[in-house]
């Protein structure tokens, strides 16, 4: 069986004014296959909004790698990709 | 800090109103006020003639004149004489166009108590009601032509208070509630309210003013058949343990300083609220317990709630904050019994409702705010502007103190 997706989404107040409250609604928008193999977290502040390197917010975190600027079309293409390599 | 704050006692006051059926405007008026120096909490219930908004203009009038006069020490049954002097009367009924009940509390629990025409006060000691001795005291109007052929009766007594009392008073929509139906022909009557009173005090000891107020409203909507024939309004004195309330938003300027941030935490009395994602992580971090966020019922406009072992609440910050005091500033729904008497947002519960209502049921509220500014949240490219944190709470702070006479400290970490 494998490993379910680990999605962390930041609803700090920078995330969330700049997209997050959207990415909150991810479960909404995937397909039946995705959104068995996905676990969604949230979290009320990740702290990568503090340091600029890190880019811009809103931030969400796919098994632990950071995607900044984050929207919700680019976080369901990363996890359809996640799951499209395991197929492979 | 005043001598109520030090003493056991807080002083609650609280009220409904529910204005007369299809009017747009109250006809009742009720104000009240603290001085932030003594404590000394002057209240004022008044009912203008009618209804609508010429009985409005009438009661504020009088509710405002009392207030003032009181407020800078003009002897009670003197300012009593000037309001009635200056209120017009009635040609064909002869009756003052506003009634008043006005309330004086002295720091030293001295509480004097004047009427005019309200259904008498309640006071409710011990499960029971007192009776302080009241004098009758005639005011005679100086224009003889335009006043009323009788004289105006108004009723003066004084008490001490002691932790526990209650005192009630209410405009004549609560006694009359029902008056010419078959059940009440004779309205629901003072005996009758007074046994909902002590029913609901007997039921709940330590219920609350805000919420003893209601239950009065609601029992008198009840009796008008769900369409208030007047305007009903209740106003309830509790002189009351305080119940207080942390709220802690901010992270500490010196992150030095974050220890003393959870020890202040975990050793305050009351309920605890924290505000902000940064403020939350400390916590945890230093109390060794996890923040999970609620990813259910999600609100459109305020980000989402979260649970933390040892706190009543978990809320984002500065957003949540800025919505608490536009809740506030707008005020219940006076006049309207807004749901359970609680404000409603348009889409339901959210980390600002929640807070608002913690707030609503507390007397002392402490605010620890933490000073450090977050870079990013001053980033141009943010799509709305966030208010700095001190600013946001002073403003709340000032609305708590003004309208709903709680006492607000604020302690910057």
């Amino acid at each position: 069986m494998s490993e379910k997706i680990n999605v962390v989404i930041c609803s700090g107040t920078a995330c969330y004014v700049m997209g997050a409250s959207e990415i909150l609604l991810l479960e909404e928008h995937l397909g039946d296959e995705a959104r068995a193999r996905v676990e969604i977290e949230g979290t009320s502040c990740l702290g990568f909004c503090k340091n600029s390197l890190n880019g811009k917010a809103p931030f969400v975190t796919i098994n632990g790698q950071l995607l900044s600027s984050a929207t919700l079309p680019n976080v369901i293409q990363k996890i359809q990709e996640l799951l499209d390599a395991e197929h492979k | 800090m005043s001598d109520s704050s030090t003493a056991a006692t807080f002083i609650e006051v609280g009220h409904q109103q529910l204005f007369k059926y299809s009017e747009g405007a109250g006809g009742d008026t009720f104000l009240s006020r603290k001085n932030d120096s003594d404590g000394r909490v002057i209240s004022v219930l008044s009912d203008g003639l009618g209804s609508g908004i010429k009985a409005g203009v009438l009661s504020t009038l009088t509710a405002t004149m009392a207030l003032k006069f009181v407020a800078l020490d003009i002897p009670i049954q003197r300012a009593a004489q000037i309001i009635m002097d200056t209120l017009p009367v009635c040609k064909e009924r002869g009756i003052s166009y506003a009634t008043f009940t006005l309330v004086d509390i002295e720091p030293n629990s001295c509480v004097r108590i004047m009427e005019y025409d309200n259904p008498p006060y309640l006071l409710v000691r011990e499960n029971t009601v007192v009776e302080p001795i009241k004098s009758c005291t005639r005011i005679s109007r100086k224009n003889k032509r335009t006043g009323p052929a009788h004289e105006a009766l108004l009723y003066y007594s004084d008490y001490r208070s002691r932790p526990g009392d209650r005192l009630i008073f209410f405009s004549d929509g609560v006694t009359q509630a029902g008056m010419g139906t078959k059940a009440f022909p004779m309205g629901w009557g003072a005996a009758s309210v007074q046994d909902l009173i002590l029913g609901k005090i007997a039921q709940e000891p330590d219920i609350s003013a805000r919420e003893l107020a209601l239950a009065v409203v609601q029992g008198a909507q009840q009796h008008d058949a769900y369409r208030a024939k007047d305007d009903i309004s209740c106003a309830v004195i509790y002189f009351r343990n305080p119940r207080e309330l942390l709220i802690m938003t901010g992270p500490p300027n010196n992150p030095e300083h974050d220890g003393e941030m959870a020890r202040n935490f975990k050793a305050f009395p009351g309920r605890k609220i924290v505000c902000g994602g940064t403020t939350a992580n400390i916590l945890s971090r230093l109390l060794g317990k996890p923040v999970r966020l609620m990813l259910k019922n999600l609100d459109p406009c305020v980000p989402p709630m979260s649970t933390m072992e040892g706190a009543d609440l978990v809320t984002e910050g500065i957003i949540t904050l800025g919505k608490v005091a536009e809740i506030l500033e707008r005020g219940a729904g006076v006049g309207t019994l807004a749901g359970s008497g609680k404000f409603e947002e348009q889409a339901g519960e959210n980390g600002a409702t929640r807070i608002v209502d913690m707030i609503r049921d507390s007397d002392r509220i402490v605010f620890m705010v933490g000073t450090k500014i977050n870079e990013a949240h001053q980033d141009p490219n943010m799509p709305l502007e966030l208010e700095i944190r001190r600013n946001v709470i002073k403003k709340i702070q000032m609305l708590l103190a003004r309208q709903y006479l709680k006492e607000v400290l604020i302690r910057y970490l």
